[in-house]
């Protein structure tokens, strides 16, 4: 058998037995179901938020003092404008009321106005209005302002459009920017999801053979670097397993979302296309795990404590954000020096080079960077199998002192433990 | 003792892809091993030569540099000079997956049956699963353990578990087996089966290399033996050559006894219970018996004996080091 058959033999065996105490536990079924508690949490939050928002939009309102004669039109023209608002962004209700006195005095009053919060304001002739807006209400005052003009042109040439357009619904044949620049960021978002509830789990893959003390059992059988290959295929294989199960509850969720999601999905528009990108994603994901965990893997074996493990999670999540972060802004700029180096940069390079399909079509430098990202998850575990090698398999520690420690010290004995 | 920079005639070396195969009547050798540790060089120049089919023993006290000195034979670390051959292999991982060990510190995973331990072990060198598991019942049931295959780690002894783990360092019927101090922790009844094991792998024909600082194992087990100490080479030959270091002891109860005698027997004589115990001198112990029986001492009891290995290895070791040992 050749070294390298060999070495990828003992790196499955690894591999499958570490598969078997991940996904054999109750403890994965837990891990496997996490989402639903994320997702609960997120629905009630977002009922919440969605209740708190839709209260406070009830309670908000724009008045327009205005004569009679008026109010009619301004209603009519106020129904017009509205068509053009999606429905997160529509004005506060338009309330008419009759001049006093003192209209402008009336509409300043309303400001202040207990019971709903009156926005903005609008009192004396549409053709010269006065309009008061509370603090940061500049929108909505911008409407009653769109409000008056549109009316006082209504009032010139009647209600009835003057243009009449025939409208035609065309599929674009390339991609648009916005799709593609969407598709990216989703890319990214998802790569960046996916690693950075997975990725992390792999920092405490090697204390358990240290605490088990099996690592020289593996160390004097397997190449460590086979060790270390092994546990990452391992754990990807338990998060390949995760997203297959939520991938396929995903595709099943798909044909129930509500058109304006299936629209927005159906915009998404890669620049290589759909099939590729699919496969392009899944090898990005795949590299980002590897080598992220990678990284995770190396540090991981150091700790010598489950606190020490604990406290690494920390800096494991700024890390992962940070690259998130780096390659948001590759998504959002591409062909800039920024998007370059995230795509360069090894460990952003995955996330960057999926933001990349999204955005520029061509599949050579793809080619290019999955080589690249490859070659640097051999180098990133050649270092962790190195550093553990030096830091953890090694006998010899503090001499022993008691009263024959000089002749201790003279022989220069080591005490033949591994310091776990 | 063999120097692998000049192969005995027994040694036929070719080369593959830089990794020198020999063709050599040792199943392992070494050569000047070095390991440093912190500024300390804990093995200093180690030379080892094991025959193949044989129980060789490297002894030494606590610390003298054993499980350095096979961890580097078996390449899990590497030494900073020296050089070594394992199964003919100048690179010890190309020999691995004919190769057993059952380190020191005992290691399992809890979860896994213990059957599934062993087939894994196999699988680490080899062996495929399905012949894995079938071959660890048949080593459990002949070991008495047939009833725990399917129990979980977690659930055995620790001696039972040890048991597991020296099962799974055989499984795949290795050339060579190494096992680093693997009476500690081994209640007696355990301990005689362990050496029983042993003697049926060498029977087999695997050399079996393994460490201790116990004596009466090494002395009922070992065909040849290595001492070290300090990290370096003391003693290298059999067990009848190691106790040849010493001379032989005499044992004289005369019949009476009084403060005259001592006169009469060799300087490095001390009375022992009813008795006196001395080396025998160079010349024979003829004319010293006639000496004290024309003294009329007589002889009561007189008893030749042969220094035991644990007294031959205080003298090559030194006492202090032995005295370093914790109880």
């Amino acid at each position: 058998m050749s070294m390298s058959r060999k070495a990828i033999r003992q790196a499955l065996t690894i591999a499958r037995r570490d598969f078997i105490a991940t996904v054999f536990t109750p403890m994965f079924l837990f891990f496997l179901l996490a989402p639903l508690i994320m997702a609960s949490f997120s629905l009630i939050g977002g009922l919440g938020a969605s209740s708190v928002a839709d209260s406070a939009g009830s309670h908000e309102r724009l008045v327009v003092i205005a004569d009679p004669a008026d109010a009619k039109l301004i209603g009519r023209v106020d129904e017009q404008l509205r068509a053009l608002f999606t429905k997160d962004a529509m004005p506060a209700d338009l309330q008419v009321e009759s001049p006093g006195a003192d209209p402008a005095a009336q509409a300043r009053a309303a400001i202040d106005r207990s019971g709903y919060d009156v926005d903005a304001a609008m009192a004396g002739p549409i053709e010269h209005p006065h309009i008061f807006y509370g603090n940061g209400a500049t929108r909505s005052a911008s409407y009653l302002a769109a409000l008056a003009e549109a009316a006082v042109r209504a009032r010139a040439g009647g209600l009835a459009p003057k243009s009449i357009a025939t409208r035609t619904e065309v599929k674009r044949h390339q991609a648009s920017v916005s799709g593609q620049h969407a598709a990216g960021f989703i890319a990214v978002f998802g790569v960046f999801f996916l690693t950075l509830f997975l990725a992390g789990q792999t920092v405490g893959t090697m204390a358990e053979e240290r605490a088990n003390k099996v690592i020289e059992i593996l160390a004097a059988a397997v190449p460590l670097e086979s060790v270390f290959f092994g546990k990452l295929v391992g754990m990807f294989g338990s998060a390949v397993l995760f997203i297959l199960f939520w991938g396929t509850i995903a595709a099943q969720i798909g044909h129930v979302l509500p058109p304006e999601a299936a629209q927005a999905i159906h915009d998404l528009a890669p620049a290589v296309g759909w099939p590729a990108f699919i496969v392009l994603f899944c090898l990005y994901f795949t590299m980002a795990y590897l080598l992220l965990g990678s990284v995770f893997l190396t540090i991981g074996a150091q700790a010598t404590t489950i606190r020490e493990i604990q406290m690494l999670s920390l800096p494991i999540t700024f890390t992962q954000v940070g690259m998130f972060a780096l390659s948001s802004a590759a998504a959002a700029h591409p062909g800039s020096w920024i998007a370059l180096f995230a795509e360069v940069f090894p460990l952003s390079s995955p996330f960057a080079m999926a933001a990349l399909a999204a955005n520029t079509p061509g599949l050579t430098w793809h080619l290019l960077a999955l080589v690249w990202q490859a070659l640097w998850v051999a180098v990133m575990i050649a270092i962790g199998a190195r550093w553990f090698r030096r830091g953890v398999l090694k006998s010899g520690g503090p001499k022993r002192k008691s009263k024959l420690g000089n002749t201790v010290a003279a022989a220069g004995e080591a005490t033949g433990q591994i310091p776990y | 003792m063999p120097r692998l920079r000049s192969a005995t005639v027994l040694d036929f070396a070719r080369t593959e892809r830089g990794n020198m195969i020999v063709d050599s009547a040792y199943a392992a050798s070494a050569s000047g091993l070095v390991k440093i540790f912190s500024g300390r060089r804990v093995v200093d120049g180690v030379d080892l030569a094991v025959p193949k089919g044989m129980i060789y023993g490297v002894l030494g006290p606590n610390g003298a540099g054993k499980t350095t000195t096979l961890r580097m034979l078996l390449g899990i670390i590497e030494p900073e000079e020296g050089e070594r051959m394992l199964l003919g292999r100048s690179h010890p991982r190309d020999a691995s997956d004919r190769v057993g060990y059952l380190p020191e510190e005992r290691g399992l995973y809890p979860a896994m049956r213990a059957k599934e331990a062993i087939a894994f072990m196999g699988a680490l060198r080899g062996l495929d699963w399905k012949t894995g598991r079938a071959r660890a019942v048949e080593m459990l049931e002949a070991a008495g353990l047939g009833h725990a295959a399917d129990d979980k780690i977690r659930k055995l002894s620790k001696g039972m578990a040890q048991l597991v783990q020296l099962l799974g360092s055989i499984v795949h019927r290795p050339e060579l087996l190494v096992l680093d101090e693997p009476f500690s922790g081994l209640d007696p009844v355990n301990q005689e089966k362990l050496e029983k094991l042993i003697r049926a792998e060498r029977d087999r024909g695997a050399t079996i290399i393994f460490s201790t600082h116990v004596m009466a194992h090494a002395e009922r087990l070992c065909d040849r033996l290595a001492i070290i100490a300090g990290g370096r080479n003391r003693f290298e030959g059999t067990v009848a050559e190691a106790r040849g270091t010493l001379p032989f002891k005499a044992r004289y109860v005369p019949h009476h006894d009084d403060g005259g005698i001592g006169a009469l027997l060799p300087a490095d004589a001390e009375r022992r219970d009813d008795g006196w115990s001395f080396t025998l001198p160079e010349e024979g112990i003829e004319a010293l018996l006639v000496r004290l029986i024309d003294a009329g001492y007589g002889i009561a009891g007189l008893s030749i004996e042969r220094p035991s290995l644990h007294e031959a290895f205080v003298r090559i070791v030194g006492r202090e080091a032995l005295e370093e040992q914790p109880a």
